[in-house]
């Protein structure tokens, strides 16, 4: 049985606006488990982003219960909040989110400068991200000077830097191209598997979707379904269509030439 | 939970640039603000120098008079009536500009004659005689009058003094002007030769040496002394024996002043009386007059002071409304372009806060900007105040008239070497040392009381809300 990083029970979060009360999450009952890689999908307006921003810290439920490494997280105080979502949680936007005055490498290194990180430490772990998500280089350049996928790059990097618990994106692929799409979900995938990071990301792109390892199907606030990806069989290495061999760098399977 | 201040700065000053027109004008609008907020001080500071020099210039003033009158109280003074306010005690001290003999007044000489009958009175130890006229030559000059009013007056050019060079005058009296800039004084045995007032020669063109014409006479110009500045109408003198005097000008044997002197102070008052009698083309004063001269010239210093202090009292109640707007339209314009800045990029600071920044973290990041921006413009501002002090604060704050009603005497007053021009507000306010500080700690102040709220609103947004904030 594999560690339980996140656990959520009865999750409840309802707005209110004026005198309407609104539900958008009505009891989600959630586990993730160490080193998965889920996908969370739904119409809009189902409470995907709510659900991934009560995940993340950002926002209280109203009810219900919520574990992060064993941490009652909704019994936190705001300080101790800071520390959870700076140390525990990576954030990748689907508006990438980076500071446009700073440039690739100041950006990563934002979120370890409230952290006992020295200057130079911080240098260095924000140089081996961003070779990680394949921008050597480009430490230098800011944002308007990066395509739309290095940005998301960037950002990916920047979620990384403290080795978060878990990494919560939401909608990563939504403001890319069908190719930058691909290259994202495949970053993750291989930072998945690399590294064991455990990522939750939010889409409403079935394809995409595909390519973790456990779809959940939000709807009216509630997991009404779930689903197996290609992301498991891909971990042992194998095409998830034609079962051949295959590298995690590759794009398409090599002997069926599926897209990856 | 260590900030790094110095990204947190580095962000800041990025942030403030990203927006450079933005920034320049802020940073302009902040500076006049600042700028007028630290010249008014520099006016204020300028009106207080002036009116203390001013204090300690008229006090300067009475008590070399009081010395002077001290040292002479045994001099009475002797005058036909074209002689009155050139008395010989007087003049080098006299602070108030009175009109130099011979302006609309006819000249009146008395015969040497009377020299041996007041010397025959009991009681004289001495006297010397003088004979003062107006030169031949006539000057047209424009004077400045109260109110900013010019007249235009015509006026001899000059006043030719003879008097008897006299070993024994020469060495007991000052009868002749002690402050010789170039050449020689005049001694026994003078003939043919000139001491002159500095601006004369000036006006003339000569130097030590040179031949000068007086009423068409050629002389020998062989020192020159400074007379002090009495007021706005300058005093032009030339010296000489006083034969030579009386050739030029044409009054042989007669003279226009006597200089008597007593034995003793008690006799004064008789010898005065006698005089007095005797010689009725003469106006007497002795030690009692100028004292009590000297006692008019001092209420009316008071008066003067008073007025300028209630002004100045009036010039500071002002200044210090202008300076609390001037603070208050800082903090504002700190206050609104900031909070505008938070409404701008709440996304930011939900990102900010996503990545972990905490409520302290994302507040003092804001109020950094804030007094950035308010630092770079106290900088801009002790720029415009070195630059424009005197016309801002001569622009607001009331204009000090130290001579309360201006048409009290045709000829204003001038203390000292104070020109009254110069004592309108500001015309020499300069910032010091003490004021740039005190701009700079303003700077900051200001900018981080502007920025207090809209940085707190920002540290209070909701990160999942600003998310949502497009």
């Amino acid at each position: 049985m594999s560690e339980s990083v996140l656990k959520t029970e009865k999750l409840t979060k309802i707005f209110t606006m004026g005198k309407r009360k609104i539900s958008a999450l009505s009891g989600v009952n959630l586990q993730v488990n160490k080193g998965e890689f889920i996908a969370i999908m739904g119409p809009s307006g189902s409470g995907k982003t709510t659900l991934l921003n009560v995940l993340g810290c950002l926002d209280t439920p109203t009810d219900g219960m919520m574990t992060l490494n064993g941490i009652d997280v909704t019994k936190l105080s705001e300080k101790k909040l800071y520390s959870i979502r700076r140390n525990e949680i990576g954030f990748i936007f689907q508006t990438f989110n980076l500071f446009p005055y700073l440039n690739a490498r100041e950006n990563v290194e934002l979120p370890m400068e409230c952290t006992k990180k020295s200057k130079s430490e911080r240098g260095k772990r924000s140089r081996e991200l961003l070779e990680m998500v394949g921008l050597s280089g480009r430490e230098e350049h800011r944002p308007h000077r990066l395509s739309a996928g290095e940005q998301q790059r960037v950002a990916i990097a920047r979620a990384l830097a403290n080795n978060p618990a878990i990494v919560l994106a939401d909608e990563p692929t939504g403001n890319l191209d069908t190719e930058n799409k691909h290259e994202i979900v495949r970053l993750l995938g291989r930072l998945n598997i690399n590294q064991g990071t455990t990522i939750i990301m939010v889409t409403h792109d079935s394809q995409i979707a595909s390519h973790t390892e456990r779809i959940l199907f939000l709807s009216d606030g509630k997991i009404t379904k779930e689903k197996q990806g290609l992301h498991l069989v891909k971990k042992k290495l194998m095409c998830p269509y034609c079962g051949s061999r295959i590298q995690l760098s590759d794009a398409r399977c090599p002997s069926c030439k599926k897209r990856l | 939970m260590k900030v790094n201040h110095v990204g947190a700065l580095t962000r800041a000053v990025r942030n403030v640039s990203r927006r450079k027109m933005r920034a320049l004008l802020v940073v302009i609008a902040l500076g006049f603000s600042m700028a007028i907020m630290i010249s008014i001080p520099a006016g204020i500071i300028a009106n207080q120098e002036a009116t203390q020099s001013m204090t300690e210039n008229f006090s300067n003033t009475m008590s070399n008079m009081q010395e002077e009158i001290n040292k002479t109280a045994t001099l009475i003074e002797c005058q036909t009536s074209s002689g009155r306010g050139m008395s010989s005690s007087t003049p080098s001290d006299m602070p108030f500009g009175m009109p130099p003999s011979g302006f609309g007044q006819e000249e009146v000489f008395v015969n040497e004659t009377v020299v041996e009958e007041i010397r025959s009175i009991e009681g004289v130890k001495d006297v010397v005689p003088f004979l003062e006229k107006s030169s031949n030559e006539t000057t047209s000059e424009t004077i400045n009058g109260p109110g900013g009013r010019t007249f235009t007056i015509n006026r001899p050019l000059y006043t030719i003094t003879g008097l008897p060079l006299n070993s024994s005058f020469i060495d007991s009296y000052s009868v002749l002007p002690t402050n010789i800039t170039t050449g020689r004084n005049l001694r026994e045995g003078d003939s043919g030769v000139v001491l002159m007032s500095l601006n004369l020669t000036e006006y003339f063109g000569v130097v030590i040496g040179d031949k000068v014409k007086i009423n068409g006479e050629s002389f020998t110009l062989v020192g020159v002394y400074d007379s002090p500045n009495q007021g706005r109408m300058e005093t032009r003198t030339a010296y000489m024996n006083l034969s030579d005097a009386q050739t030029v000008t044409g009054q042989t044997g007669n003279v226009s002043r006597l200089d008597v002197y007593a034995e003793n102070v008690t006799s004064v008052d008789g010898i005065a009386d006698i005089i007095e009698a005797a010689y009725s083309e003469l106006y007497v004063t002795t030690y009692k007059d100028r004292l009590t001269n000297l006692e008019n010239m001092q209420e009316m210093y008071t008066q003067t002071l008073t007025n300028a202090e209630s002004t100045l009292d009036q010039t500071q109640t002002v200044a210090t409304q202008e300076i609390g707007i001037a603070v208050v339209a800082t903090s504002l314009i700190v206050f609104f372009v900031m909070l505008y800045t938070v409404r701008e990029r709440t996304k930011e600071i939900g990102t900010f806060k996503a990545i972990g920044f905490s409520n302290w973290n994302v507040m003092s990041q804001f109020m950094l900007e804030g007094v950035l921006m308010s630092v770079m413009a106290g900088i801009i501002g002790i720029a415009i105040g070195y630059i424009a002090a005197p016309i801002f604060s001569s622009l607001l704050l009331p204009h000090i008239n130290l001579f309360g009603g201006s048409s009290r005497t045709r000829f204003q007053p001038t203390f000292g070497s104070a020109n009254p021009e110069s004592l309108t507000s500001g015309a020499a306010a300069t910032l010091n040392p003490q004021l740039i500080l005190l701009a700079f700690g303003a700077a900051l102040l200001l900018g981080a009381i502007g920025s207090l709220y809209p940085a707190w609103r920002a540290a209070k947004i909701k990160p999942a809300e600003a998310m949502r904030y497009e």
